[in-house]
């Protein structure tokens, strides 16, 4: 249970408030090609309550942060602490991560169809974190049916006895939701959980967990590659490209005064829904580089239109530059600060 | 007064049978003129995949009439119906599922041309190959490599030179961007409408969200339960939008502006009781 002793580890000064203090973590692959390096230094905090979003696209290592979160990386390639109230995960026993997992700290995936058991009813699977913890049977399905209900399936006594089969793609994402959440977490892991639902199913999932912050102090982080998603959710966003923070403030900041050249791309190349219609839209060059492939230098000067000569070679430190407010990695960034958000 | 490239006309699609009998389209009618973009926008269910599949004719409409290019495509069968699907082709959704994995980029695009047109020499299939390919933005040396070294995006374009090699006048887009990374969605749909200036192509683009239309439709029809509940120009939509579901999904669209976000959250809160769980 939630409540057992905890080894008390002496947490980091500097972590204050933090329900979730991550340093510096560093997850690198092995392959045939030399090591990958997937995550380059991570370094964040989470509160209680609060609803980060992680944005980045194919490659730039915001799934692999998540699932080195919850110590599902192999623990010899991944460097750095993951301090969860007072724990470092990456040093915790297995079994003591087990016991977090799916109570303390609960992740949402993808695809719910391929993490749903397709010979199991919905109830059962809803209910399997209660009965892992010898919750009674009876009691485990009727706050299975519960939280089935919480999470708007309609009529969840009929609906928590049917296959997952059965449901529709916003239907057993909000399941996956009423999985993670039965447990009552303090921490929700989201990864682009509402990637391929129908835009009004999407907005359904932001107000839920909207909800579940607001009304139950849960704290959310929500990884995605949609700045559009993460606009009205988020209250403070992280920029990954290439394994990296690129840059790092409140949702305010970063949609109206950025100071890194990709999000100002990522931002500019959004079609939207009102405005001028343009001619073309501004895109960013290029694609994103595999980790296999990284660039020298800032993993994003390839693509960059601000690159400067010594961008080549030199990786830009993730630093709030003068005259700035918040952290950005680029050696421009201080340029950049005297026309925040202008470039767009 | 121009014809249109493409007529609909009472298309109803049913699958199964008896008490379990579906219309996954339902009675649609449209008209695509030479030269336009028309977006077809719905929710997964809509029919608009059924919708554009009918039309191609690979799947056979359950009633309803196909006009392309003037001719009767439903009552073609045959090399006549083979000719005039060369006149019309579609662009896939996912660039991974759709390229053959074992065949090299250069078969992938020739196929159809080698298909249609047997006795072409293969140094003509060759040059136009490479033709598609720079058209498409992709480089001549990537000819002879396979599906598999390539990203996203750059599948997507090879999807696409698949679809122009056999010259069509109608391009059939199914959700070609849904799957790709945010900042590669914006250089393919660049390249769609630069592709139609360049050849005169004519467009029907399926999406499921209003935004990434918006870019390249001239008119857009919505769809919901097989039937089109609203079609008009791109300023009678998003402008003036006059059926309730299109309005619904205009509100859906999340928009990177945090604080008209945040007043549509803070909208739809109020207008559902929070916290009470359903009966």
């Amino acid at each position: 249970m939630s409540t057992q002793a905890r080894p008390d580890t002496s947490a980091p000064a500097d972590v204050g408030s933090a329900m979730l203090s991550v340093r510096d973590l560093t997850v690198t692959f092995p392959s045939a090609e030399g090591p990958i390096r997937a995550v380059n230094g991570m370094s964040f905090d989470v509160r209680p309550r609060e609803r980060l979003g992680i944005v980045g696209e194919s490659g730039s290592g915001k799934s692999v942060t998540a699932q080195a979160l919850l110590g599902l990386t192999p623990r010899e390639h991944t460097t750095g602490s993951i301090v969860f109230e007072g724990e470092d995960l990456l040093t915790a026993p297995q079994d003591r991560l087990r016991a977090l997992r799916g109570w303390d700290i609960s992740y949402v995936f993808q695809d719910p169809l391929s993490a749903l058991d397709p010979t199991r009813t919905i109830g059962h699977q809803v209910a399997q974190p209660l009965l892992l913890r010898k919750v009674p049977k009876k009691e485990a399905h009727r706050r299975a049916i519960e939280m089935l209900g919480e999470v708007g399936i309609p009529d969840p006594a009929r609906r928590a006895r049917n296959y997952p089969h059965q449901f529709s793609g916003g239907m057993r994402q909000r399941v996956m939701i009423a999985m993670a959440l039965i447990g009552q977490p303090r921490l929700v892991i989201a990864d682009e959980p509402t990637t391929a639902l129908d835009v009004r199913v999407q907005a359904k999932i932001i107000d839920l967990l909207y909800r579940l912050t607001d009304e139950q102090g849960v704290a959310v982080v929500f990884i995605t590659h949609d700045l559009g998603i993460l606009a009205g959710l988020a209250e403070r966003v992280i920029v990954m490209y290439a394994g990296r923070v690129m840059e790092e403030c409140s949702t305010d900041e970063l949609y109206y005064r950025s100071i890194h050249p990709y999000t100002l791309g990522l931002l500019e190349s959004l079609p939207r829904i009102t405005g001028p219609v343009p001619e073309r839209l501004v895109t960013i060059g290029g694609g994103p580089p595999a980790p296999s492939r990284l660039p020298t230098g800032c993993p994003f000067h390839p693509r960059c239109q601000y690159v400067q000569p010594e961008c080549r070679t030199t990786p830009p430190p993730l630093e709030v530059p003068p005259g700035g407010e918040h952290p950005s990695a680029c050696l421009r960034a201080e340029w950049l600060a005297e026309r925040p958000g202008e470039l767009r | 007064m121009t014809t249109p490239l493409l007529q609909v006309r009472g298309l109803v699609r049913e699958f199964g049978h008896g008490p379990g009998l579906v219309r996954a389209v339902d009675d649609v009618s449209f008209d695509v003129m030479p030269g336009e973009a028309l977006g077809l926008v719905g929710e997964s269910g809509s029919g608009k995949s059924t919708t554009a599949r009918c039309v191609l004719r690979l799947i056979e409409p359950t009633a309803g009439e196909v006009r392309l290019d003037g001719q009767d495509m439903l009552a073609l069968k045959g090399p006549a119906l083979r000719r005039l699907r060369s006149t019309a082709q579609l662009v896939f959704q996912d660039p991974y599922s759709s390229l053959n994995p074992r065949m090299t980029v250069a078969d992938i695009i020739a196929e159809g041309i080698r298909i249609h047109r047997p006795r072409e020499s293969s140094s003509t299939v060759q040059d136009e190959v490479v033709e598609l390919l720079e058209l498409v933005g992709l480089r001549p040396d990537h000819l002879t490599r396979k599906p598999a070294a390539f990203s996203g995006g750059e599948r997507q374009r090879i999807g696409i030179a698949r679809a122009l090699a056999l010259k069509p006048k109608l391009l059939v887009c199914d959700e070609p961007v849904a799957s790709l990374d945010v900042s590669i969605q914006a250089q393919i749909l660049n390249l769609f409408a630069e592709l139609m200036d360049r050849l005169d192509l004519t467009l029907v683009y399926i999406a499921h969200d209003l935004s990434t239309v918006r870019h390249l439709c001239g008119r857009i029809a919505v769809m919901q339960d097989g039937t089109i509940r609203e079609i008009g120009t791109r300023e009678q939509i998003y402008e003036d939008p006059q059926h309730e579901y299109t309005r619904a999904l205009m509100a859906a669209v999340p928009e990177p502006d945090p604080r008209s976000e945040r007043a549509k959250l803070t909208a739809r809160r109020s207008a559902q009781p929070t916290g009470a769980s359903r009966p």
